[in-house]
């Protein structure tokens, strides 16, 4: 990498890092330091051929969400998930309540696999369409379908307490679109 | 509220919680490239390279007087394994190849902002089969037929190897040097020696501000090599200099802050790796005069601990993934074709088609870092465990418990 690659890098670093890390972080399952050598690696590599990338930040993203679900690959450990203390009591019984569900559902999140959290994250949190996630991780359709199924069937397994408060019966309940272009495998 | 709304919530609540990359944060990545390029020639440098099939005829030392012993006296050929032992106690071997040695690497703060990266070494002793502690030596390269094995004392760059009788646990010859030694390794055929010499230590490691972790000092120190005849003693130094990109990471002629040199299986040549240039690796001749890449060299991958096979004509690869979680590439020599087998990292050739690999268990929770040896064959699914698992170290780079490195020879 020449001098203007090198500044070029660092700019890119400089302007991205803390959104590309909301997103290394919630794949971790909330661990900010492993949130932060995800990152890491797929920085790393991306500088490896850092000026012949179009695209820098669709680049860096791909990298981040294969690498969680190959995890071999990563220095990770599995830590104890530190999550914010619970609002106090006062604030209203229904937000607490609901910032109380929040912790729960974080909780069970980072209990689940790699892969799991991964389809998840990219589903609800970067908003993805079901073929858009499937191109990312490489893999069909079908297969990001049944992977979200099960992810959400695992989190009530691991969080009873979202049964407990009213939740059981979600599976009836019409969820919501987020996949408008519908692309069979 | 369903549950997919209240996760689509959960995560935009946790990911706004996130305080921003903090300054450095670019920097602090150049690092890990660098510290990973660091790792990776570490290990190879301590590996005895790979075995030959046929058994070859080693310079036993004995008071200076030149005994030629063959090593094919060893007999056993078949496989030792201790799949409990980790570290190992007992000998370890496979085919023609043995864990002669390991070294559990320690990282040594002298500051906040320095270190030294130092190795404690276990040799195998020949008459027990166990591994004992040897901490009065920095580096060790053991010689096929591990009856000697060449060491540094702690202090790096050394001025003098010594020359240690595995059977008897004493240096039988120094060889006193003018250039400091800080990387040894032993030809295919045990009769030379070469010693990689540089100005500094090249084990030392500095924190750059913003970083969290190591990176070897740069630029790095090395200033050449010599070649000695393990039966005399003798031998002369050639230098080598650095490229004038040497100390830029991204530059093509950057070198690690430890880049060791060792021969080519023939003996022809001398070869070190060179971690970010599109070859990957240089190559000398026996004076230092740098050589384009042998015809069948074309594949040989540094940082793949096995190197070549004993008969020259596969190559050990990267990891591969595909047909299994973990596996590698075996890499035909002279056509590149590449072949995929068992094992994570190739370590060193117990045959012609069989390696001793690194591998992690079964399970899709299984660390990276949380390995085990195993032997691994070409055209077999299967793979035989040879050692327990080595800790996972964690994120951690400077926590090296339960960590250990293995150093092969042909026995």
């Amino acid at each position: 990498m020449n001098a203007e690659g090198l500044e070029s890098f660092r700019d890119f670093v400089d302007n991205r890092s803390s959104a590309l890390l909301k997103t290394a972080v919630l794949l971790c399952g909330g661990d900010l330091y492993a949130g932060e050598d995800l990152l890491q690696n797929a920085l790393a590599k991306a500088a490896g051929r850092w000026q012949r990338i179009d695209e820098p930040e669709a680049y860096v993203r791909r990298i981040l969400y294969r690498q969680q679900v190959s995890r071999w690959r990563l220095k990770w450990r599995r830590r104890e998930v530190s999550v914010a203390e619970p609002p106090e009591a006062g604030a209203g019984a229904d937000a607490a309540a609901a910032a109380e569900l929040r912790l729960v559902m974080r909780q069970a999140l980072s209990r689940l696999t790699a892969r799991q959290r991964t389809v998840l994250v990219l589903r609800y949190f970067e908003d993805l369409p079901e073929a858009d996630v499937a191109r990312l991780l490489g893999c069909s359709v079908g297969t990001v379908r049944s992977t979200t199924h099960r992810s959400l069937a695992r989190l009530r397994v691991l969080a009873p307490e979202l049964a407990a408060l009213g939740l059981a019966d979600v599976e009836l309940q019409p969820s919501r679109d987020y996949s408008p272009v519908e692309v069979r495998p | 509220m369903n549950v997919e709304e209240l996760l689509h919530d959960a995560l935009r609540e946790q990911a706004a919680e996130q305080p921003p990359a903090g300054p450095g944060f670019a920097d602090r990545v150049l690092a890990v490239r660098r510290r990973r390029r660091n790792r990776r020639i570490a290990s190879v440098a301590a590996a005895t390279a790979a075995v030959v099939a046929m058994a070859v005829a080693v310079p036993l030392l004995d008071s200076g007087k030149d005994d030629v012993r063959p090593s094919g006296v060893v007999e056993q050929k078949g496989v030792k394994a201790h799949p409990s032992q980790s570290p190992p106690r007992d000998l370890i071997a496979a085919g023609n190849t043995a864990l002669a040695a390991y070294y559990v690497p320690n990282m040594v703060k002298r500051s906040a902002t320095e270190a030294v990266d130092e190795r404690s070494y276990w040799l195998l002793d020949q008459k027990t089969g166990k591994y004992v502690k040897a901490p009065q030596w920095s580096i060790v390269a053991v010689a096929p037929g591990m009856k000697t094995a060449a060491v540094l004392e702690k202090t790096l760059p050394a001025s003098r190897i010594g020359l240690l009788d595995l059977t008897t646990g004493k240096v039988v010859r120094w060889i006193q040097v003018d250039h400091g030694v800080a990387g040894l390794e032993f030809s295919h055929d045990g009769r030379k020696l070469v010693a990689t010499t540089y100005g500094g230590n090249p084990d030392e490691a500095v924190k750059p501000k913003g970083s969290n972790g190591w990176m070897g000092k740069q630029p790095s120190s090395r200033t050449g090599f010599y070649v000695f005849d393990v039966g005399s003693g003798k031998g002369s130094w050639s230098e080598v200099k650095l490229g004038a990109d040497a100390s830029d990471i991204m530059g093509a002629g950057f070198i690690n802050s430890r880049q060791d040199f060792s021969l080519t299986r023939d003996g022809r040549y001398i070869w070190a790796g060179s971690p970010v240039g599109n070859i990957g690796k240089q190559f000398w001749d026996l004076t230092g005069a740098a050589m384009p890449v042998p015809g069948n060299q074309k594949y040989l991958d540094w940082s793949v601990e096995a190197l070549d096979s004993p008969s020259g004509n596969l190559v050990a690869g990267g990891f591969a993934g595909k047909k299994w979680h973990t596996s590698s590439y075996v890499v035909d020599a002279t056509t590149g074709k590449k072949t995929e087998i068992r094992g994570q990292q190739l370590l060193a050739w117990a045959d012609d088609k069989t390696l001793v690999a690194w591998d992690i268990g079964k399970g899709a929770k299984e660390s990276e870092y949380h390995q085990r040896l195993v032997l691994v064959a070409i055209g077999s699914g299967k793979e035989v465990p040879l050692s327990g698992f080595r800790k996972d170290s964690g994120t951690n780079p400077d926590n090296s418990s339960g960590r250990w490195e293995p150093v092969f020879a042909e026995r």
